[in-house]
């Protein structure tokens, strides 16, 4: 029995990404495609998400000029892949406040959104740094600070500060402080609604880009290998990796990273005719299969 | 293609509109942090002080630059940025009010973008070490 459908949406990619910019000493090996997704949760008379993306408007052209981002579709195509409209969610996690993660965010005109307090209190004070500490505000766009203004200002900034258990039923927030950035934080979904559930989910952000960060090169011998950028510590990414892996009871492909493209080895995929992938986790009781 | 003249103007003021754009993002960070309730917002914030000195230097700046005429444009979207945005921090003298400030904020960002548009090298946002830069095709 599960109590939410799950997927995976994926919105635009980089056909060939270092792999050393995501598994941490993983210089001159090459590349990989990075997939940019969000995931949607639906079930239990709630849709939410994890995240959503990137403004287009504001970053396509120089993302798709300089950086090779291919194939961005807003979410009225790539959630339409599911029958599902923007403006029916209903509520928003945001793993943390990089720009392709939260840009996205007048997309969504109904939603609640989520995020650690801390997330936001820290880049405000690393703002107030000198110039040469600019490093610490990589990946913010000033524009997005803007329209989270706004959303405060209309109230539907959810400041969570820490751990909030069942902010919908069966659905948890984590936060992972000085890791990725300030307070990343990641989401368990309960499926089976139970308090020590045997069928969980986590979504993780970029606390994890790829499988190798949570079970290392071979995965007879498991470790954890760091991901390729931290504003935090890389031995809190480590012991968030162990704290994620723990809460699905050790089954790693449970830990669900957005920018991973294996998860088509995983579970039901299909490619929609934009060519993105879809990644079907798990249907509720009811839904139909949309791969 | 940019003569010589528009090419240095470019590289003289890469600094004063990634200060802008940081004066800019300090004030609506704040004004995030208020709307959203936070203790932490507070007209001593030590974000806020980072503002207003950098704007000067901006300000500055700004005053000492003579455009060409292919860069006309571009230095009044700044200019006009930079008003509208001293305006914001005039503002924030007493209370935190997050519609006063917010108003000529957003009008002074909006130059910001302006002027990004108008001339190359000048980013909205910087990439270079962003979580998705690290596959610079140029």
């Amino acid at each position: 029995m599960s109590a939410y459908s799950l997927w995976v949406m994926e919105y635009a990619a980089v056909p060939d990404y270092p792999q050393s910019g995501l598994i941490y000493g993983m210089h001159n090996q090459g590349t990989r495609k990075l997939p940019y997704c969000y995931v949607v949760i639906k079930g239990q008379g709630q849709l939410a998400m994890v995240d959503v993306g990137y403004n287009h408007k504001a970053h396509g052209e120089v993302l798709a000029n300089t950086y090779g981002v291919r194939g961005w579709h807003p979410p009225r195509e790539v959630l339409g892949e599911i029958d599902i409209q923007p403006e029916d969610v209903s509520n928003i996690f945001i793993t943390h406040c990089h720009f392709d993660h939260m840009g996205n965010i007048e997309d969504f005109p109904n939603a609640r959104f989520y995020i650690q307090e801390r997330e936001l209190s820290k880049w405000v004070w690393s703002m107030s740094l000198e110039r040469r500490f600019r490093w610490l505000m990589l990946g913010i766009d000033p524009a997005d600070i803007m329209r989270a203004v706004d959303l405060a200002r209309q109230g539907r900034l959810v400041c969570v500060d820490g751990d909030r258990e069942s902010v919908l039923p069966g659905v948890d927030l984590h936060a992972a402080f000085d890791t990725h950035t300030w307070a990343s934080m990641y989401v368990t979904v309960r499926n089976d609604l139970a308090t020590n559930s045997q069928n969980s989910f986590v979504f993780c952000g970029d606390l994890a880009y790829g499988y190798e960060n949570l079970r290392g090169h071979d995965p007879k011998d498991p470790e954890y290998i760091p991901i390729g950028l931290a504003t935090g510590s890389q031995f809190n990414v480590i012991m968030t990796a162990e704290a994620m892996v723990k809460s699905v009871g050790g089954d790693v492909h449970r830990v669900i990273p957005p920018h991973e493209e294996r998860l088509k080895d995983l579970y039901p995929s299909r490619i929609t005719k934009a060519g993105l992938r879809i990644t079907e986790l798990a249907l509720a009781d009811g839904e139909k299969s949309w791969v | 293609m940019l003569d010589d003249a528009t090419a240095a103007y470019i590289v003289e003021n890469q600094r004063c509109f990634e200060d802008l754009k940081q004066v800019a993002a300090q004030l609506a960070g704040l004004l995030v942090l208020k709307a959203a309730g936070s203790k932490e917002a507070a007209p001593d914030h030590p974000t806020l002080g980072a503002a207003r000195l950098l704007f000067r230097e901006a300000s500055d700046a700004l005053r000492r630059t003579c455009p060409t005429d292919r860069a006309r444009k571009h230095h009044a979207h700044l200019a006009r940025a930079a008003e509208s945005i001293g305006v914001a921090l005039k503002e924030t003298g007493g209370d935190l009010n997050v519609d006063r400030i917010l108003i000529p904020l957003r009008a002074g960002y909006t130059e910001l973008e302006r002027a990004a548009d108008a001339l190359p090298g000048f980013e909205k946002v910087s990439y270079a070490r962003a979580c998705c830069g690290g596959g610079r095709v140029q």
